[in-house]
């Protein structure tokens, strides 16, 4: 793990344009660790839980805390679709957020060190990633062009060599491997100790599972989808939150023509959750995994979903249509993401994410 | 600054997998010296030698290494007025060496690559890394964000449908290069100065649906899964376009790998590559390719072969029809790369009988 403090001070990188969102049940000492790459940055605080506890905050950090009563405050019915007792209650910070830009990290990563001993700045890394173009419609086998010392190879089309914009910036684990519930159970002991040097965006047409642990996107584009579903308290799935956002996330990017990066940067995980607390909440996720799967992988958005309101309207209907019959848990999802995206335009109305969100070349 | 690896004192391998399964093929116009690096790892495998150019040269190889060596005379008199579908002055017409052999595992490399380096110093075995990565599964269905999840050390993330666990064989191997990266004229006329120094330590599969730019210079594959679709075209000499043989071989086997559920990976291994070749004369080989690849990209992506089409021979069958069709109009060099693709299925039935059903 990576000593405390950095000596260098980096300058901090869309400083003004972009918010942090945790969230969170303890007290946020992790933060500490992450001072020299977080502190000029507004942190959004999402407290889960009861909503009595109180969450110290290192001192010197910039944030706005939401609990419970906040969001029923502020949403009132509405906040019926944001979890509880889920970190996927997260998506109410993209919600309330203004900024073009969100980081997510989860309180138990912390600082890794790249393989000469550096501290990584996860964040900066993530900015560079949504700052530069995505390939997704050819694969570059020297992975992301842009990079420094990296370029197309010899065979990819010059066309295609402006790129996409980037919608959403994917980071990794060292240490705790984000395994599932039986994965954790058969290989209890297993680190990820392989840092693989490389960013690169997943092809159109190409589902992923989108971990929510160290995650970073641009909420102009993207953040109208990025709902993390219903999950914990009173639902009879967990840990799927940043599943379903992730194949939601990316079928509208796949139609939008915006791009999805994965790869660095690497947080160092510190501790695994419990795999038999895990299978429970995985147990019907893994059967009805089977059938969202074929069915994200076969939906066809209309032409005339132009936003991206539009396409998770379309995507919630297609929901309730086909996967409603899977399981009475979809269509309260499927009603869950309407009210989302409800709750969204009334928190987001002045902004335009609808008409003028750049359509890339698909 | 990256360097190759110095292999003297390593001893020749003793346990290497898959000896006699599989060939090297390496087409060349010199002197095998490059061999005597690769010696420990190479030296066990039979070497199919494809020479290029002047068939009265003479061509060295290293002592010990067990070797057939085919040159122009040879390919005519084997293949007759077929031959005319094996390019000749360009490394094009190292698939003659696939169509020849009969093994079941082919590593096909160039003479100027040489051993590469891993971060922590030690020597790459390039072959040892590809037979890895085709004695295990594939992943085309859904991406793994760790990477290939057969690795040691790694394994499939939470997400990843259970369903899709048990992956599909995999028919490529692609390998990448350090120090001259594989770049087209263009980007080497305008990076003259950029070295590949990075190296990333992974092996992935490409997802179902994307192309890719295969590189000929370090790559393995299953011929008997994928083989009669690795031809390398019609390049060099009397052809209106050259270094896109490889190219053209990737966008094909995409295709069918896509159809017939193969997997085709890319990463891990690297090779060192020493030299570059001269960006002007490849800008007049690439010159009209890097044209015609605006529509040839599409026309891969777009392709559809019928259900009917369930060996790779009727699958490049019905490619070379559609290329015919939808290419032709473009130059009439595609209607001559078409004919020439039915010619080389011919030639690779040959040689190649279909002995068990």
């Amino acid at each position: 793990m990576a000593q405390l403090y950095s000596s260098v001070k980096p300058t901090p990188m869309l400083k003004d344009e972009l918010d942090i969102v945790i969230p969170t049940i303890r007290n946020l000492d992790f933060l500490e660790m992450w001072r020299p790459f977080f502190e000029q940055y507004h942190l959004i605080i999402v407290q889960d839980g009861d909503p009595s506890k109180v969450i110290n905050i290192p001192v010197g950090f910039d944030y706005e805390l939401y609990n419970r009563n906040d969001i029923n405050r502020i949403l009132g019915p509405k906040a019926s679709c944001i979890s509880f007792k889920d970190s996927a209650c997260r998506c109410f910070g993209y919600m309330v957020s203004k900024k073009k830009y969100i980081y997510t990290i989860d309180d138990d990563c912390f600082v890794a060190k790249d393989p000469t001993g550096k501290e990584i700045n996860a964040l900066e890394q993530h900015i560079k990633n949504l700052l530069s173009p995505s390939t997704p419609h050819f694969f570059n086998t020297l992975y992301d062009p842009y990079r420094d010392g990296a370029d197309f190879v010899r065979g990819y089309p010059f066309s295609m060599r402006e790129g996409a914009i980037t919608a959403v910036s994917h980071g990794l684990w060292l240490n705790i491997p984000d395994y599932d519930a039986p994965t954790q159970l058969v290989k209890p002991l297993e680190k990820n100790s392989r840092y693989v040097d490389a960013v690169m965006t997943i092809p159109k047409g190409t589902l992923f599972p989108m971990c929510g642990m160290n995650l970073a996107f641009d909420r102009e584009l993207i953040g109208p989808a990025m709902y993390f579903g219903l999950m914990g308290d009173g639902q009879p799935i967990g840990r799927y939150d940043d599943m379903w956002a992730g194949w939601c996330v990316k079928v509208i990017c796949d139609h939008m023509g915006w791009g999805v990066k994965t790869g660095l940067p690497y947080i160092w995980h510190s501790k695994a959750s419990n795999p038999f607390v895990n299978l429970k909440k995985e147990y019907n996720g893994i059967f009805w995994q089977e059938e969202a799967i074929p069915f994200f992988q076969s939906v066809t958005l209309p032409k005339e979903c132009t936003s991206v309101q539009q396409c998770y309207l379309e995507l919630a209907k297609l929901v309730r249509e086909k996967l409603g019959k899977v399981d009475p848990y979809f269509i309260t999802l499927a009603t869950g993401m309407v009210t989302w995206i409800e709750a969204w335009e009334e928190l987001n109305s002045a902004e335009g994410t609808e008409a003028e969100a750049p359509k890339g070349k698909n």
